[in-house]
């Protein structure tokens, strides 16, 4: 459980082949000796072979919302499959739920999953988005995430990106394979694993929200290969006015939020610690408010990778809400 | 719910999550989230005005009303509803990157230091 009492939902996502199921498999495995309580959905073009745990198979079901962009659609076979293992926890015909993991198919977007969650009425209440893993075949990466959106759509939403079967590969494209995450998403922690042996990036105490952003946030440049998407880590001269930021994140993604592919960060907001900021197109995770400083970073950040959209007037337009608030000497530069 | 007020806290808008719901509901904390509340609306206004709208707290400091100068009058129950009502009520785009409005929010902090 979260701090708040919600269950974890951890998202196993990555293309066909790329080993989301030997992973989910070694995980449980691990996991059952520990009266794990957790809960599996996977599409129903998956098979794995959980014996101890409670799989739920759902046919990947997407509800176009009314003038909703792609992120904000709703998982409404996700939807009604959480509601009914709340209402199965409730009744005591299962045991308590510790986690979810849900594996996705290898073409779906992991975003409106996270919109679904933290959307819906009575989910947003008990379960959590607790991380978004996706896995990546190292001799094929490459070329698909030149050739397949859906794959690059996958790197952008990710925490961690597991880079699989390097067995199968030469250094070489394990290289340009990690360069290509990097470039794609700066924030996500990447870990090369044979034969599922990295299955501990599915638990959630192993992946909080926002903290792997620490790795190594500030190598930042233009994603080559992808013209359209570039990323940029902006830092500030002091803590920034946390209302005039609400304001100015509120309109950002109203404005442009389709073209926001993702927001991470520490934010100093002039607390004892930092706010750690998530959000992927609309779906803002809620911040979390830490008591402090992680040891390894003491320096505020905050990552965009949009698409079509210069990362410096992002910078500039920041600056001048902040100006415009209660910060009014407030500088806004990026990270080099 | 408040047990002063009566008014319903079903829902806070992520960039008011560091408020405890409850101690605000009892009273403790009201006074942090009017604080933060009236900054957040004061900058609303700064940017609305450049748009022809305004923006004023209801009595309860819990929603906000958007408005323009023919009158016509919204009540929005946080900042997730306020950006698409005012976008509706402008009947254009509010585009935090928009050069003009940026331009219009430096005046506006020029003169206030002034």
């Amino acid at each position: 459980m979260t701090p708040a009492g919600r269950r974890p939902v951890s998202v196993l996502s990555g293309f066909l082949g790329s080993g989301k199921t030997t992973l989910l498999r070694r995980y449980l495995a691990e996991s059952a000796q520990s009266e794990a309580g957790i809960a599996v959905i996977i599409n129903e073009y998956g098979a794995v072979g959980v014996d101890h745990h409670l799989v739920r198979m759902v046919k990947e079901q997407l509800i176009l919302l009314q003038a909703g962009c792609v992120c904000c659609n709703r998982r409404e076979d996700l939807a009604n499959t959480l509601r009914a293992l709340l209402d199965q926890e409730q009744s005591g015909e299962i045991a308590p739920i510790r986690q979810v993991v849900i594996e996705t198919s290898g073409l779906a977007d992991p975003l409106p999953i996270l919109f679904t969650i933290s959307s819906d009425p009575v989910l947003r209440h008990h379960f959590a988005a607790s991380s978004v893993v996706v896995m990546l075949s190292a001799a094929d990466a490459t070329a698909q995430i030149d050739r397949q959106p859906e794959v690059s759509q996958q790197i952008i939403a990710a925490d961690r990106v597991v880079v699989t079967k390097p067995d199968l590969a030469t250094r070489e494209q394990i290289a340009r394979c990690r360069m290509k995450v990097r470039q794609l998403n700066p924030t996500a922690g990447i870990v090369v694993s044979s034969f599922g042996e990295a299955f501990d990036v599915l638990a959630p105490g192993n992946a909080p929200q926002g903290a792997r952003s620490l790795d190594k946030p500030l190598r930042v440049g233009v994603a080559l290969g992808h013209p359209d998407v570039q990323s940029a880590a902006l830092t500030f001269s002091a803590p920034l006015d946390w209302p005039a930021f609400g304001v100015w994140l509120g309109m950002l993604l109203q404005a442009r939020g389709p073209n926001v592919l993702r927001i991470k960060g520490l934010l100093n907001i002039g607390d004892a610690g930092p706010v750690v900021m998530n959000a992927a197109q609309h779906v803002v995770h809620p911040p979390e408010h830490l008591q402090a400083w992680p040891a390894t970073e003491r320096r505020p950040y905050l990552v965009f990778i949009t698409r079509a959209t210069d990362p410096d007037r992002i910078a500039a337009s920041l600056q001048t809400f902040q100006n415009a608030g209660s910060r009014t000497d407030l500088r806004v530069t990026r990270c080099v | 719910m408040c047990v002063l007020c009566g008014q319903m806290f079903s829902e806070i808008h992520w960039s008011e999550q560091q408020l405890d719901p409850e101690q605000v509901s009892q009273g403790a904390g009201e006074t942090l989230r009017r604080q933060s509340r009236h900054a957040r609306t004061r900058l609303i206004g700064k940017v609305l005005a450049h748009y022809g709208l305004e923006v004023s707290d209801d009595w309860s400091a819990t929603n906000y009303v958007v408005g323009n100068r023919k009158g016509d009058r919204q009540v929005v129950a946080s900042l997730a509803e306020l950006w698409p009502a005012a976008t509706r009520m402008a009947g254009r785009l509010l585009d935090p990157l928009d050069d003009a409005l940026l331009q219009h929010l430096r005046d506006g902090a020029a003169e206030g230091a002034e």
